[in-house]
């Protein structure tokens, strides 16, 4: 139905948005990490993408398809408005940063120690952002839901 | 004459217009950070405008749909996408349901005390 396809939809960009923030965190929180099972820490990054009409759209669709004179039912929801998905976590492809540090256990034979390719600013950014576009969704659901109770105050 | 007139079929088509229009703007704001976006809009004032002046049926027969609006890239993604704008939009469109809600409750508890209901 029309009005909690969007709570849905709203849903689907907050767990998106909490995904960016988890991964902005944890390469933060890796941002010095020289040892670890594949070498240094390398950068992670959420790929989003579409999601393309969910179920209720699909049976919209397959309705539409099989009882004739029903577009009525399937027009108005035949929408491809899934929400939004995460596609991956991808590894950011940047080279390491090279510091010179002999001190450190991580040093190769000439005194560098390859660092995670994390850069801390990039990521609080990322994480702002993402914050911002989380209570975006936060607020659609709120009028959603808002609109949906002024409809319900109808019947009364 | 029919118990629900023009404009309350108007009415009700415009408030459908609405809650699929807010879908739409949700389904914007969910994709703010994907890139390539093209945003969706729904477009049912002209729609109605047009056939409120043909009587019930044509108001009735009236389907709001979601369309892609194709302006031009805003970002370097390539996706068209104002968070502003959309918070904008969904304002408005939150406001003018508000507004529809209330006239048509209006109209429907004139015709309530008509019949004597209440």
């Amino acid at each position: 139905m029309g009005m909690f396809d969007a709570m849905r939809i709203s849903a689907t960009g907050m767990s998106a948005e909490r995904t960016r923030m988890d991964v902005a965190s944890e390469n933060l929180a890796n941002a010095n990490s020289t040892n670890g099972p594949n070498g240094p820490y390398r950068r992670k990054e959420v790929a989003l993408r579409t999601a393309g009409g969910g179920f209720g759209a699909q049976l919209a669709s397959a309705a539409r398809a099989s009882v004739p004179g029903s577009s009525s039912i399937a027009t108005q929801t035949g929408t491809t408005a899934g929400g939004v998905q995460v596609a991956g976590v991808v590894e950011d492809k940047t080279p390491n940063r090279k510091v010179y540090d002999p001190g450190n256990p991580d040093a190769d034979n000439q005194g560098y120690v390859s660092m995670p390719n994390v850069n801390p600013v990039v990521e609080t950014t990322d994480l702002i952002s993402s914050s911002r576009a989380y209570e975006a969704n936060v607020t659609a659901m709120q009028t959603t839901k808002t609109m949906i109770s002024r409809v319900m105050d109808l019947l009364k | 004459m029919d118990l629900f007139d023009t404009t309350q079929s108007a009415l009700n088509r415009a408030i459908a217009g609405t809650s699929l229009r807010q879908t739409a703007i949700a389904n914007n704001l969910a994709n703010a950070d994907t890139p390539g976006y093209q945003r969706e809009d729904v477009d049912f004032h002209s729609a109605l405008q047009s056939a409120i002046g043909q009587g019930t049926a044509a108001v009735n027969a009236v389907e709001p749909k979601v369309a892609a609006d194709p302006t031009a890239p805003l970002r370097y993604d390539g996706s068209n996408i104002d968070t502003d704008k959309e918070n904008a939009a969904m304002a408005e469109n939150g406001i003018e349901q508000e507004a529809l809600v209330n006239v048509a409750k209006a109209r429907l508890d004139i015709l309530k005390t008509a019949l004597g209901v209440r």
